[in-house]
């Protein structure tokens, strides 16, 4: 009986995480059924128009047009979107919004007798096996497409530090921003519909947010019209589940809306193929932290220190203890760990950990990785 | 004290583990019956246990996971060699990354 629960919950999980990093074409004849479904349970006819656009940016130019706001777009420069928007729009009245009745008000009840029906004890435990384990990494994608339709307001997204952008420009891209909180956010929902299936509660007024959740992105519900984002075309993750890419956007939708990222940060989108032909002393001389990184990992930490003749700091049996110093910056001090297990040619593969700068030893370095005091740190068996 | 891999495996004293995390429901067995201490996401690679005992997780990440094996259980991983370990109470502990104003944890 037990097991039962359990496993469900554990395929409910894996389902609403394969929804919110869904990637290829909505089913649009499921999701349009999942609006009207959605609209009828707040008691509301169907938007009678349908409003297909190929990315959240597009849709949220359109949100931004409808609340008044074309304007200010227009005084940002950003003309071919303000005109992209509005040949989206069209002639047709949208009405206001209704995304109060459609999804706040029978969400936020839903949430609220879940809340009470578990009580305070197991409510955070049922959060910590469902949706929790899915809102970091879908609430940190949610977080940068948001960032990357403000940006568009500005010159050239991604690389920030270029040219300050206009007030207009601010301005602009506050607008914008605030036009994707008026969005559901279909797939990107996930992590709560987790939570509402593993509580059997999708069967009733959420039945229809669900169903356009699993076929499609982000949308906006107003009186006549509902606006809705296709999924990304592309989507590229690392294995703790963030955006990384080398060769192209990590995530990418059918208009060329994208984000590049190495390893979860921003980078611009040019950034890696910049880098061939990439020398230490290009390294050290970038003066974004961040950048830097980035630009030592794809050298590679071994490559730096060889290239750069960089001496051990600190030997012992768990490992070897390295530091790059870096000009303006704390050193990068790093463990170098072998893995006890040979690889099938019998080789053992070695991996760099980066370590506090004040560390001394490498065993200090290991046992830092693992939280535990350097005097601790000996395992009886490793592999 | 056992490692494998990125994992950390610290044996306890039974009276060292919370009262709070003792009263905690086992954390979900994956599909192939499995107690699953860490997950690579892309590879699908897993550092798991068969066999009995409980895996307890608190919704505070901050607090570490603890496992109990009434009779002992044999840790494996696609890419490591397997770990026996013996009965009793362990704390679990996955390796982490500085990264200048924060942490960052590891996945093989």
């Amino acid at each position: 009986m037990l097991t039962e629960t359990v496993r469900e919950t554990h395929y409910v999980v894996g389902d609403w995480q394969a929804a919110a990093f869904a990637t290829g074409p909505a089913d649009r004849a499921r999701a349009e059924a999942g609006v009207a479904a959605a609209y009828a349970s707040a008691g509301l006819r169907p938007p009678e128009r349908y409003l297909w656009v190929p990315s959240p940016a597009r849709g949220a130019a359109v949100a931004a047009v409808i609340a008044g706001h074309g304007e200010a777009l227009e005084k940002a420069g950003l003309d071919v979107l303000l005109e992209q928007a509005r040949a989206d729009l069209g002639d047709g009245e949208a009405g206001p919004s209704v995304l109060t009745d459609v999804r706040t008000r029978p969400w936020e009840a839903e949430r609220a007798a879940a809340c009470s029906e578990q009580g305070p004890e197991q409510w955070p435990r049922t959060w910590a096996e469902t949706g929790g384990l899915l809102w970091g990494q879908v609430q940190a994608l949610v977080t940068r497409v948001r960032g990357a339709i403000g940006e568009q307001a500005q010159g050239r997204p991604g690389r920030a530090g270029n040219r300050r952008p206009s007030p207009e420009e601010d301005a602009a891209g506050a607008l914008l921003r605030a036009a994707t909180l008026d969005a559901v956010l279909g797939q990107h929902d996930g992590p709560w519909l987790a939570l509402f299936e593993s509580l059997g509660r999708l069967d009733g007024p959420l039945a229809g947010l669900a169903e356009v959740a699993r076929s499609a992105g982000w949308w906006w519900p107003y009186e006549r019209l509902a606006i809705l984002s296709e999924r990304p075309g592309e989507l590229y993750r690392d294995e703790p589940g963030r955006l990384h890419r080398g060769d192209g956007p990590a995530l990418g939708y059918p208009d060329g809306f994208a984000l590049h990222a190495w390893r979860g940060m921003p980078i611009p989108p040019d950034f890696v193929a910049s880098l061939t032909g990439l020398t230490p002393d290009r390294i050290s001389s970038e003066q974004n932290a961040e950048l830097r990184r980035v630009m030592l990992e794809i050298f590679g930490y071994d490559r730096y220190l060889a290239e750069t003749g960089a001496r051990p700091l600190h030997r012992d049996e768990t490992g070897v203890l390295w530091s790059i110093e870096l000009p303006g910056d704390e050193p990068v001090v790093m463990v170098e760990v072998v893995n006890s297990t040979p690889e099938p040619d019998g080789t053992h593969r070695t991996y760099y950990l980066r370590v506090p700068p004040d560390t001394r030893t490498a065993r200090a370095g290991v046992a830092w990785t693992f939280g535990v005091d350097e005097a601790d740190y000996h395992p009886e068996k490793q592999t | 004290m056992y490692r494998q891999g990125d994992v950390l495996i610290l044996p306890v004293p039974e009276e060292a583990v919370p009262q709070s995390v003792r009263g905690l429901p086992p954390s979900p067995r994956d599909g192939r019956g499995r107690m699953v201490l860490a997950l690579g996401e892309a590879t699908g690679h897993a550092h798991a246990l068969a066999g009995p005992g409980t895996l307890l997780r608190t919704p505070d990440p901050l607090v570490p996971d603890h496992l109990h094996l009434p009779s002992g259980g044999r840790l494996v991983h696609e890419e490591h060699a397997a770990i026996t370990l013996p009965k009793g109470w362990y704390r679990v502990i996955r390796q982490r990354e500085y990264v200048p104003g924060s942490v960052r944890v590891v996945a093989d």
